[in-house]
């Protein structure tokens, strides 16, 4: 902390490269590294809190995917191993060309040295050597319920991972279109965690609904607690969503929230009545209603909410946030990042009660990842 | 079998790797993989993660493309030439949409 208050740093991934920045003056400056990976597609970059390291998952249309490390704050990078299906495991590369076209996210382990990623084609990858090889989780690859799984949009992807902290063979992922799962053993097992969650995408006699083992959800983005890993948050194409028993049975908060669309998702990790969600008018415009960008916030584990718009455009804003463009960084008051569509970096040094613009006329932000500066 | 690898300039913006080197081998693949071992970038940058040669690249024993792009088993000989080609391509608005 600096004498003026806490300071954060932050990752913002866009379409054409990563930028690292880092704050002054209680996180009312910023200061910017220059674009690194520049020209490639960054999906995702985060900071594992373990050793300090950056890591950022980029992509090319020509040369396809690749992670990368920096182990000293953003100023070098260097390229690891890359997450790849290796042959006869049951995903085919389409027509020439990697068989993991990207790499949507990216998660410590509980254990030292691992690491888990998440890709298009869904798939889980565990590092045990701190990113320099990858394997394939072949239980999940080969479970009974992938046929329930579609591609959405932006393909069949992996995109979020949680890890118990208190135990680290407690595992949850999400993907869309393809549910929650939750393992208890390591990732040996996996058991489809939606009931409760509507999946309007298919049609009711296709399967059953309700049933226990239902998948093929379309989760856009899902968190964990920390400190009470039995409850989740979810953004569904189809609703907001909590659960409270560690996915088996999911709760509707979406009373009160203007649409049921949205993609990003927060949680604080302080407390687990808090989140943050950016809903969006409907999966036909992908863009808040009435062109008013606003953040949604209840305190109250989603029995009410509350509209957090000061600094934000509130007319004409046809843009979008990205499932992984929504991040805190931790701070007491706590901090959010949003980024959006439009190339626009926005952040908020006091829980989203105010917002101003950090960055403009970059590339699409994909995905915003903060932390606090010691 | 020595060779000789051409490697287009649009590739080198990405690969450390000398425009061209003398490397062994019996067929393409060998002679990517061995000039590959001298200089790891270009495996990624020329194969996909399964060994194919990527969608964008291209590759010419002396005057003739060759036909396997997947095994990369077309024989070369003495004193040929492996020439490798980046397609100029792109202009699309990007590969993620949600």
């Amino acid at each position: 902390m600096s004498e003026s208050g806490p300071e954060a740093g932050l990752l913002a991934s866009t379409r054409k490269g990563l930028l690292v920045g880092r704050s002054r003056g209680g996180r009312s400056e910023w200061e910017w590294r220059p674009l690194a990976m520049t020209g490639w597609q960054v999906d995702y970059a985060m900071r594992d809190a373990r050793t300090g390291t950056l890591w950022a998952a980029a992509a090319h249309e020509q040369w396809g995917p690749r992670l990368h490390r920096s182990d000293d704050s953003g100023e070098t990078w260097r390229e690891t191993g890359t997450p790849a299906f290796p042959e006869g495991v049951g995903v085919e590369a389409e027509g020439g060309g990697d068989s993991v076209k990207s790499v949507w996210t990216i998660a410590p382990g509980a254990r030292e040295g691992d690491l888990y990623a998440g890709t298009d084609p869904a798939a889980l990858f565990i590092s045990h050597d701190d990113g320099e090889t990858w394997e394939v989780c072949e239980s999940l690859l080969g479970h009974p319920s992938r046929e329930a799984w579609g591609p959405g949009a932006a393909g069949l992807s992996l995109h979020h991972i949680s890890v118990d902290p208190r135990d680290p063979k407690h595992l949850a992922i999400a993907g869309s279109a393809m549910g929650c799962y939750v393992s208890r053993d390591g990732g040996d097992t996996w058991r489809p965690q939606n009931v409760g969650v509507r999946a309007l995408h298919i049609p009711p006699e296709m399967f059953e609904y309700f049933s226990e083992e239902a998948a093929g959800h379309c989760v856009h983005s899902m968190h964990m607690h920390p400190e009470r890993p039995e409850r989740i948050w979810q953004q569904n194409h189809w609703g907001q969503y909590r659960s409270d028993d560690g996915g088996a049975t999911w709760i509707d908060v979406g009373e009160g929230l203007p649409g049921e669309f949205g993609f990003a998702s927060a949680i604080d990790p302080r407390d687990p009545d808090t989140a943050w969600f950016v809903p969006l008018d409907q999966d036909q415009a992908r863009m808040p209603r009435g062109g008013e960008l606003a953040v949604f916030r209840t305190r109250d584990a989603g029995a009410t909410w509350e509209a957090l718009r000061e600094g934000l455009p509130q007319e004409d804003f046809h843009q979008t946030v990205y499932r992984q463009a929504l991040g805190t960084d931790g701070g007491d008051p706590i901090g959010l990042y949003m980024g959006t569509s439009g190339g626009e970096v926005l952040a908020s040094a006091d829980g989203g009660e105010t917002w101003r613009t950090l960055r403009t006329h970059l590339a699409a932000v994909l995905a915003v990842r903060a932390w606090m500066i010691d | 079998m020595a060779v000789e690898i051409f490697l287009a300039r649009a590739l080198l913006v990405h690969v450390e790797a000398p425009e061209s080197a003398v490397v062994e081998g019996a067929t393409v693949g060998e002679a990517v993989g061995e000039l590959s071992r001298r200089h790891p970038q270009v495996r990624r940058f020329v194969l996909d993660d399964q060994g194919r040669v990527r969608r964008h690249v291209n590759m010419y024993v002396n005057d003739a493309m060759i036909r396997d792009r997947e095994g990369l088993s077309d024989a070369v000989a003495d004193g040929d030439r492996v020439h490798i080609l980046a397609a100029v391509s792109g202009g699309a608005g990007g590969f993620r949409s949600a």
